[in-house]
């Protein structure tokens, strides 16, 4: 996957390049809107990160430029403004996706693979981990060729694994991925582990390795080997 | 009391006292102009009398004078100086005595001298005089009662754009956004106190503009730094070279962040329901909404092993969804965290109101504060702003919210 930053907050900016390298993609990175459309204007990618607040105008600028060369990139935008307008305007202008600062890695990561397995996927492929097979629009999984039935929870939860396969997830970024980060959880993640305890026994059941391990109560990591 | 009755009363006391002065001097000035009058009647008289004299040498008789009382006295005094002085006549047509006016001078005949007395009635100026004190005295009446009446009806309406200007400010509220709106009026000093006030209302309504803007501003500029906390965590966590000591003083920053992060979301939530910035209103099926946050917050009622109760009537309202969920999801979130283990929740909606019953502390807690904003129980971990954000929403739709302590269950009402 080919991905383009544009943020001008350094640390956030560098934390996605590393976090989204790791994992064989090419993550490159600018700061302002001019640097944003000098590389657009060169590069073709896979998925455009887009800040809206730049020091010279308003990320908006990046998605009118698209669709006006026409350019097939998936942009998600990542702003500090959570208004519904800022929103509905971005999805408007042909944003894919929405995401509100402070956010996780890990979120950040899964919505920008959702977004790329629906633009490359076709509708009836799966996505395949080693034994574990996953038909997108069914909502099924299957390990070894067996059937496994999955709540909506420990479906979701899978997915996001897969997503950040091989890296430490906090307990509260597995928490406000599955219910949303308007839902205050009071710090009490312990029902998260029993979701992750189902989850685990269901795919162990089906002969599946274990690859969920717990990280000394901080959260949890899905092994990639 | 009134500034009107204030007035009334300086006025009457003033136009009392300066009329029953004037009166006064009224009365001693008419008084002086009769009594010269009739003295002068009365020189004249005495005049015709002492030229009688020396035409015909000898003393006038009764008729010759009108109904005047002249009176001839033999006296040895050969010099008596003519005076002047108040007497009693009688008269002799009515035969009845009067106020009188004399004049006695001396009179000087061959056989010798004679004191002559002229009295004359003075009836008649006391009569005028009577006359116009009545005058005087039914003008003051008829002054005052216009200037009661006048004041009463005149003043109030002048007083008028006073009483509007006052309706106004007394209707004032800081976070409306209409401005003041004060008619011209004809009158300098209520055109002048409009324009304070405008000016005032003005500068006040922009100082809390700029007050929320602030809020804003400040939570929106803590978003990045937020972000920045978070990437970084989340980075660190990585690390597998990082001693497993360090993991719980991670995971108290997280708790922190995020708790950070829920308070600037709950800040900029208020700014917007107080802007009035949400407006994707629609229909939203009440029943239903709670059931499915029955549903998303089954976790958390399931970890804390509580029984929930629900008894929904279909209720339709005319909201926005957004708020609808921010309110259930705080009052859910609320009687949640606040209840016991194996404790229970009651949700009842019927047409006209809606009731969350939870268990808790045996203590009623504070009805006057409990929805501001940051009052929390102190063992609370939320941001303190939930009940403050459902109190918002529910004035939005002009809903009321009550809390209650009854039967050991703490209630939360809110009518539609």
């Amino acid at each position: 996957m080919k991905l383009l930053v544009i943020e001008d907050e350094q640390g956030i900016r560098e934390n996605i390049v590393n976090y989204f390298n790791e994992d064989g993609n090419i993550c490159e990175s600018c700061d302002c809107l001019s640097a944003a459309i000098d590389k657009l204007a060169v590069f073709d990618y896979d998925c455009v990160l887009l800040d809206i607040g730049l020091p010279d105008g308003e990320g908006f600028a990046v998605l009118e430029y698209l669709q006006k060369q026409i350019k097939n990139e998936a942009v998600l935008i990542i702003s500090a403004r959570n208004s519904l307008n800022d929103k509905l305007k971005g999805l408007n202008v042909g944003a894919d996706d929405y995401l509100t600062k402070p956010f996780h890695l890990a979120e950040l990561k899964a919505r920008v693979v959702a977004i790329y397995r629906r633009r490359t996927f076709n509708s009836n492929n799966n996505l395949v981990f080693n034994e574990i097979s996953i038909n997108l629009p069914g909502r099924t999984v299957q390990v070894n060729q067996i059937q496994i039935t999955l709540t909506r929870k420990e479906y979701d939860m899978l997915l996001y694994f897969i997503a950040n396969k091989g890296k430490v997830i906090s307990k509260n970024a597995i928490a406000e991925h599955l219910w949303g980060d308007e839902m205050d959880m009071h710090n009490n993640f312990d029902f998260i582990y029993t979701h992750i305890k189902n989850l685990r026994k269901k795919l162990l059941d089906a002969n599946s390795n274990d690859y969920l391990k717990s990280i000394y109560g901080i959260g949890y990591k899905f092994m990639a080997e | 009391m009134k500034l009107s009755s204030h007035y009334n009363k300086t006025i009457i006391i003033i136009s009392i006292s300066v009329l029953l002065a004037g009166a006064v001097i009224y009365y001693f000035a008419i008084s002086y102009i009769a009594r010269a009058q009739l003295d002068r009647d009365l020189t004249e008289e005495i005049d015709e009398v002492a030229d009688y004299v020396k035409l015909n040498h000898r003393l006038p008789r009764q008729i010759d004078f009108d109904e005047d009382v002249t009176i001839f006295a033999k006296t040895d005094q050969a010099v008596l100086p003519r005076t002047f002085f108040d007497t009693i006549y009688n008269n002799p047509k009515e035969k009845k005595n009067e106020a009188g006016r004399a004049v006695s001078g001396l009179i000087s005949l061959k056989e010798g001298n004679y004191k002559v007395t002229i009295t004359i009635s003075r009836e008649n100026t006391e009569y005028l005089i009577q006359i116009i004190a009545s005058i005087t005295f039914v003008l003051m009446v008829c002054l005052l009662l216009i200037l009661l009446l006048t004041n009463r009806y005149i003043l109030k309406g002048l007083w008028r754009p006073f009483y509007d200007t006052l309706y106004a400010i007394k209707a004032f509220n800081v976070s409306d956004n209409e401005n003041f709106d004060l008619r011209q009026n004809k009158v300098n000093e209520f055109n002048e106190l409009n324009k304070a006030v405008s000016v005032m209302s003005t500068r006040v309504k922009n100082d809390f503009q700029n007050l929320k803007h602030f809020t804003e501003n400040a939570s929106h500029e803590m978003l990045t730094p937020l972000a920045v906390i978070t990437s970084k965590l989340d980075t660190l966590i990585q690390d597998e070279t990082i001693k497993p000591q360090l993991y719980d003083q991670i995971s108290d920053i997280y708790a922190a962040t995020s708790k950070l992060s829920r308070i600037n979301q709950s800040l900029l939530l208020l700014v917007k329901i107080e802007n009035n910035l949400i407006d994707d209103i629609e229909w939203v099926d009440l029943a239903l909404q709670i059931s499915e946050k029955v549903r998303l917050f089954q976790d958390l009622i399931s970890t804390k092993g509580i029984q929930v109760t629900e008894e929904l009537e279909s209720k339709k309202i005319w909201v926005s969804k957004h708020l609808i969920d921010i309110l259930l999801n705080n009052l859910f979130s609320n009687t949640i965290r606040h209840n016991v283990d194996h404790g229970q929740l009651i949700i009842n909606l019927t047409a006209d109101k809606l009731t969350f019953q939870n268990s808790g502390p045996d203590k009623s807690l504070n009805e006057e504060t409990i929805f501001e904003r940051f009052q929390k129980g102190h063992k609370s971990e939320g941001t303190g702003l939930g009940l403050a954000i459902v109190k918002n929403i529910c004035s939005v739709y002009k809903w009321q919210i009550y809390y209650q302590y009854t039967n050991s269950l703490h209630t939360f009402q809110i009518q539609f």
